[in-house]
């Protein structure tokens, strides 16, 4: 396989190649490489923190054995650990043994969106993206149906049948799988019966509370029958519009961010029937198309892409993680805070003037120091100081450790062409190379953290 | 004209600031400008959802002092200005812009199927959208894009830019200190990949976006920096972060910046438990620098051409919670302020505590699209259409 392929590949399926990886891989057959990505078990790490402090409390929060005081501090107990996890699954990114499965964990967690201040749950729906996210696609829509943060976050739990709630039915045809303009209102009303009395136990169990679901005959799709939740999810699967809403979003995201209808089509043959994830992947990295030029480096990273991507050549600790916090919200992007049920909206609208200006800058501060100018907006929640407390700390540092030993290992004796090449996916635009090769004097160090500030290494 | 000569001769790029080719329309339009209407708007978001009900305070409503036990306003406590409705006692700098008949209050304002969280409904607020449409640009992204064309046509006055002034193409840009910006934009190394940047051969893609996106920025720093720079206001503003945004929107307008639309929000408005202490600050900060601000622009004779309106994305609930505070509502009061207004003081009834929804929450009247769809026709002159993306009444307060 071609040096610049297996780069590019493992761009998009994970988030870089040290170039010691890259060299043995590039000996290799395009299929081996590609069959090497997929994990060969469905065993898989789930994501966890140590929770075993927090697990008498929600016992005795569940059983209504908490004063009001007891349990206001329990959620604020959860709200402080879901930032943790949030520094966790950072951490995972850039550390796993198994970085397709993450990158593919990253790409659905923006498909099927939920967010949960519920640390038990949070973490539950994350593990169910991580399990199913090379699986089938029923059985992942059907774990996702039954999540307790998504029966909460859509309002299922309040879906029963004296009072249908829409709202998962409605965000399960328009944004999971079908997409606007592929079913009726009226199949929205018969789908949210299907659903009502979903509901869950303390533990994170699905139980179906058999009082309040709908047991009639509901028409969907076309279809008549006493369909329950499940079976919604099967119809839905029937329509090849459902393969064909998947694979646009895979290939926006893994591809390219337009669409080519040639290509699409090819995939959707694939997907549509078998709904095997690791199939269609597999099938969209096997393809020349994948390869050619137009595609490399014709995404712009987004935020935790660009974070992840630093780190994988220099992993950082965060003293204070509210600091790495800080850095996604400037950003726009705080994994586990979606903006709402759409996600966040990917490739351009990343950038705007300021965004583009702290991302070209993201190098220097997390490398060299660099100070940082601006503060984040105050959250909603908060008290007028709280919200205006950031911009006190402008000007400063972050507080951090590096670790300077992958660089030493991979990076610190490269050439100048091979380190730009290894570090940049586009085409470098011909008057910045002329720039860049001003930079003589510099160390392997300090060059790399301008590469890593050209607006080229915004994009993967 | 030579290409050097052109961007010397332009107001915005002066000194060596070398342009991509194909970025020469961008850099060009930049001369033009937004037409010819001078008129500005100034968006003001009080954010986390002010509770209208304890700051026009509907004094005679039996429903309203049942509703709150505890937090209700007494009516001896009211700035009373109408039969029914009156100010809360800390909007009292309001009350000298009322009785000039500077400011105008409609009552009731929202949209169907309210949204009760604040990232969505400001979402709403923020995109004009429906409450089950997930747009990606705000209201006025889509003004700058057919009008400004570029990014200082509309400046959030803090340090990242919200979804209300985000495009498809072109963003607007946010400063709370142009200086700060400027220099972020001349770091030797911004200044050395940019003054390199001499042909076309950069594609239209992906990349092409992100050199232009840094161009504009740095264009936009540059010019606000350099227009605003000697302008200081004489106003003593109140010494806190809010304040301080308004005296920077001031310095701005003041200083002749061709900027159409500046948006400030103002923290602190959730009050889910003990608000009445808590709100009247909030209100006492947001009054006291209203009064100074349309002051300032009045003495600067800005003011004629400047419109200011206040929104919070929701109301709060009309019943108080078990902790002296109120939950998330739905419609709520948007202030609109400045002199040339057509119809001062109250637009419309106060709300109507006997017809809530099924929640129990105030119904609105008016929807916030046409305050926006007034705003775009008849003070900043251009149609609505393409921006609101569909067509909404306008209504008569300017």
């Amino acid at each position: 396989m071609e040096t610049k392929h297996v780069q590019h590949l493992f761009h998009r399926a994970g988030f870089g190649i040290l170039p010691s990886k890259l060299l043995s891989l590039s000996k290799m057959s395009r299929k081996n490489v590609v069959t090497g990505l997929v994990p060969k078990t469905k065993k898989f790490q789930k994501l966890q923190l140590e929770l075993s402090g927090m697990e008498a409390m929600v016992k005795d929060a569940t059983k209504g054995r908490l004063s009001k005081p007891q349990r206001k501090e329990l959620q604020r107990l959860s709200r402080e650990k879901l930032k943790e996890y949030n520094a966790a699954w950072i951490h995972r990114l850039v550390h796993t043994q198994e970085p397709f499965r993450e990158k593919m964990t990253l790409f659905w967690a923006n498909i099927f969106v939920c967010r949960d201040n519920h640390i038990f749950h949070a973490q539950q729906f994350n593990n169910i993206l991580r399990e199913h996210a090379l699986g089938h696609l029923g059985d992942f829509l059907k774990a996702v149906a039954k999540a307790p943060s998504m029966s909460k976050y859509l309002n299922n739990r309040q879906n029963i049948k004296e009072k249908p709630n829409e709202n998962f039915a409605r965000e399960l045809l328009e944004l999971f799988t079908l997409g606007e303009g592929n079913y009726s209102e009226q199949d929205i009303k018969e789908a949210a019966r299907a659903f009502s009395g979903w509901s869950f136990r303390p533990n994170g169990d699905f139980y179906l509370r058999q009082k309040k679901h709908d047991y009639g005959s509901k028409t969907f799709l076309g279809e008549r029958g006493n369909f329950d939740g499940d079976d919604i999810i099967n119809i839905i699967l029937k329509q090849p519009q459902c393969a064909r809403y998947i694979c646009k979003k895979v290939y926006r995201y893994f591809v390219h961010p337009e669409i080519n209808e040639d290509h699409l089509k090819e995939m959707e043959g694939v997907f549509y029937g078998s709904y095997d994830i690791a199939k269609l992947m597999q099938h969209v990295f096997m393809s020349d198309w994948f390869y050619e030029k137009e595609q490399h480096g014709s995404k712009i990273k987004s935020p935790i892409e660009l974070l992840v991507g630093i780190q994988k050549i220099v992993p950082i600790h965060f003293m204070k993680k509210k600091q790495q916090l800080y850095l996604q919200r400037i950003m726009g992007q705080v994994l586990l805070y979606p903006p709402n049920v759409a996600g966040w909206k990917q490739n351009r609208n990343w950038i705007d003037g300021n965004t583009l200006l702290f991302r070209m800058k993201l190098a220097s501060v997390l490398l060299n120091d660099a100070v940082i100018q601006v503060s984040e907006k105050g959250e909603f929640e908060d008290s007028f100081e709280a919200y205006y407390a950031n911009t006190r700390k402008r000007g400063k540092k972050l507080n951090i450790e590096r670790d300077w030993s992958i660089f030493s290992q991979e990076y610190v004796s490269l050439d100048r062409q091979s380190l730009r090449s290894y570090l940049i996916q586009a085409q470098i635009d011909k008057d910045t190379l002329l720039f860049l090769d001003t930079l003589t004097q510099l160390e392997n160090k300090e060059y790399m953290v301008q590469l890593m500030s050209i607006p080229e290494y915004q994009l993967c | 004209m030579k290409r050097r000569k052109f961007i010397q001769q332009s107001s915005l790029a002066s000194g060596a600031l070398f342009v991509p080719h194909f970025l020469k329309a961008v850099e060009k339009d930049g001369t033009a400008l937004t037409g010819t209407s001078e008129k500005r708007l100034v968006i003001i978001q009080l954010s986390g959802g002010n509770d209208g009900l304890n700051t026009i305070i509907p004094y005679t409503n039996d429903i309203y002092y049942r509703s709150r036990p505890k937090i209700a306003i007494p009516s001896t406590d009211v700035l009373k200005v109408t039969d029914n409705l009156g100010f809360h006692t800390s909007l009292k700098p309001l009350m000298g812009l009322y009785d000039k008949g500077y400011l105008t209050i409609l009552n009731n304002v929202g949209y169907p199927n309210p949204d009760r969280s604040h990232f969505r409904s400001t979402d709403i607020w923020h995109t004009a959208s429906k409450s089950n449409e997930y747009l990606t640009t705000g209201w006025i992204g889509r003004y700058l894009e057919e009008y400004g064309k570029k990014a200082f046509t509309a400046i959030e006055v803090d340090d990242s830019l919200s979804l209300m002034l985000k495009g498809e193409h072109t963003n607007g840009i946010a400063t709370k200190n142009a200086k700060l910006l400027f220099n972020n934009v001349n770091t030797p190394y911004f200044k050395k990949i940019l003054n390199k940047q001499t042909d076309q051969h950069l594609s239209e893609h992906n990349l092409g976006y992100l050199y232009k996106t840094m161009i504009e920025a740095r264009s936009s720093a540059k010019y606000i920096y350099e227009t605003s720079r000697t302008t200081q206001s004489k106003k003593d503003y109140p010494d806190n972060p809010f304040g301080k945004q308004l005296k920077t929107t001031a310095e701005f307008i003041n200083s002749g910046l061709a900027t159409k639309v500046y948006y400030v929000s103002m923290g602190g408005f959730d009050t889910h438990a003990n608000q009445l202490g808590a709100q009247s600050r909030l209100l006492e900060i947001y009054g006291k620098a209203m009064a100074i601000f349309l002051d300032d622009l009045e003495q600067n004779g800005s003011l004629d051409d400047t419109i200011i309106m206040t929104f919070s994305e929701f109301g709060r609930r009309v019943g108080e919670n078990a902790s002296k505070g109120t939950d998330h509502g739905t419609a709520n009061q948007v202030f609109i302020m400045g002199s040339q207004l057509k119809k001062a003081g109250f637009y419309n009834q106060g709300p109507d505590l006997l017809t809530l929804d099924n929640n129990q929450d105030l119904t609105y009247t008016v929807d916030f699209r046409s305050i926006y769809a007034t705003l775009l026709e008849r003070w900043l002159g251009v149609p609505q259409e393409n921006i609101l993306r569909s067509s909404f009444t306008t209504l008569d307060f300017i």
